[in-house]
């Protein structure tokens, strides 16, 4: 009987330290879909901006340390977006507006997807606890009424 | 648990360490295939969105921290000739990590063999 306690208790405990790796993981890749979520909202921002200005505007492009350099907005209704591997392409603001729209539905679909991965996962690992704690129970219980 | 690896034939602890060896071989390639893997599929959706682009597109190309103008017709080919390159890339990474899964489950049978008397009970 204790053999089996033995057994189901170092199970319990290999399987939490795998669901916690598991857990772990999945909270990364969240703070990481995160970060990229909020790029993406200061580049909506930026672009929102950017929207009102004419051409020739006068702006200041950060170029670290809290500094700045001066720049006139040559094409207003043109930006820059990168669409992966290294490559930009020229879109219109409103065309790249659209582009970051759709990228943050994505990545919010993403990230919904993972807290409730992360939710299952964390269920998981309090009912492994429970689990552990009922076997440690039954345990001292069987040690008392063998002292009896 | 060093102390109980000790205890164990010579032999037996050199495939141990062979064993453990052969994981973190094992875990590098996984990590240099990941690593491919996400770079094929950056250039797969990049080539997907030039594919919509038409020729007069205005495309810039990241060099470094700087990002010089070119065409939707040599940036194509650039990124085809790498993916062609990771294919191949992903082709030898996928032996390596074969011949190794093999090792590994080889040595791990003959270190099951090695340990089950050890861990049969004692009669």
């Amino acid at each position: 009987m204790a053999e089996k306690s033995d057994e189901e208790f170092r199970r319990l405990s290999l399987e939490s330290r795998i669901l916690e790796q598991r857990a772990e993981a999945i909270q990364s890749r969240i703070n990481m879909v995160s970060a990229v979520i909020a790029d993406l909202n200061y580049s909506s921002v930026t672009l929102e901006g950017l929207e009102k200005e004419r051409e020739n505007a006068e702006l200041l492009i950060p170029i670290g340390g809290e500094s700045y350099a001066k720049a006139r907005l040559v094409t207003p209704d043109k930006v820059i977006v990168g669409i992966g591997a290294g490559v930009s392409v020229e879109k219109r603001l409103q065309e790249a507006k659209e582009i970051m729209k759709k990228r943050l539905e994505d990545l919010e679909r993403t990230r919904a997807a993972l807290q409730q991965q992360f939710v299952q996962v964390v269920d998981m690992i309090n009912k492994n606890r429970e689990s552990v704690e009922r076997l440690i129970s039954e345990t001292r219980e069987g040690k008392a009424q063998q002292n009896v | 648990m060093s102390e109980d690896i000790s205890q164990l034939p010579p032999q037996v602890q050199e495939r141990l360490l062979r064993f453990q060896q052969l994981q973190q071989s094992l875990q590098s390639i996984m990590a240099q295939k990941q690593q491919v893997e996400l770079e094929l599929t950056q250039i797969e959706q990049a080539l997907a969105e030039l594919q919509k682009l038409g020729e007069e597109a205005v495309i810039y190309k990241t060099t470094g921290s700087l990002m010089i103008k070119s065409e939707k017709g040599k940036v194509t080919a650039e990124l085809n000739e790498r993916k062609e390159l990771l294919g191949t890339r992903a082709t030898v990474i996928g032996k390596q990590e074969e011949r190794v899964r093999t090792q590994l489950k080889e040595i791990q049978s003959k270190l099951q063999q090695d340990l089950s008397p050890v861990s049969q009970p004692q009669p």
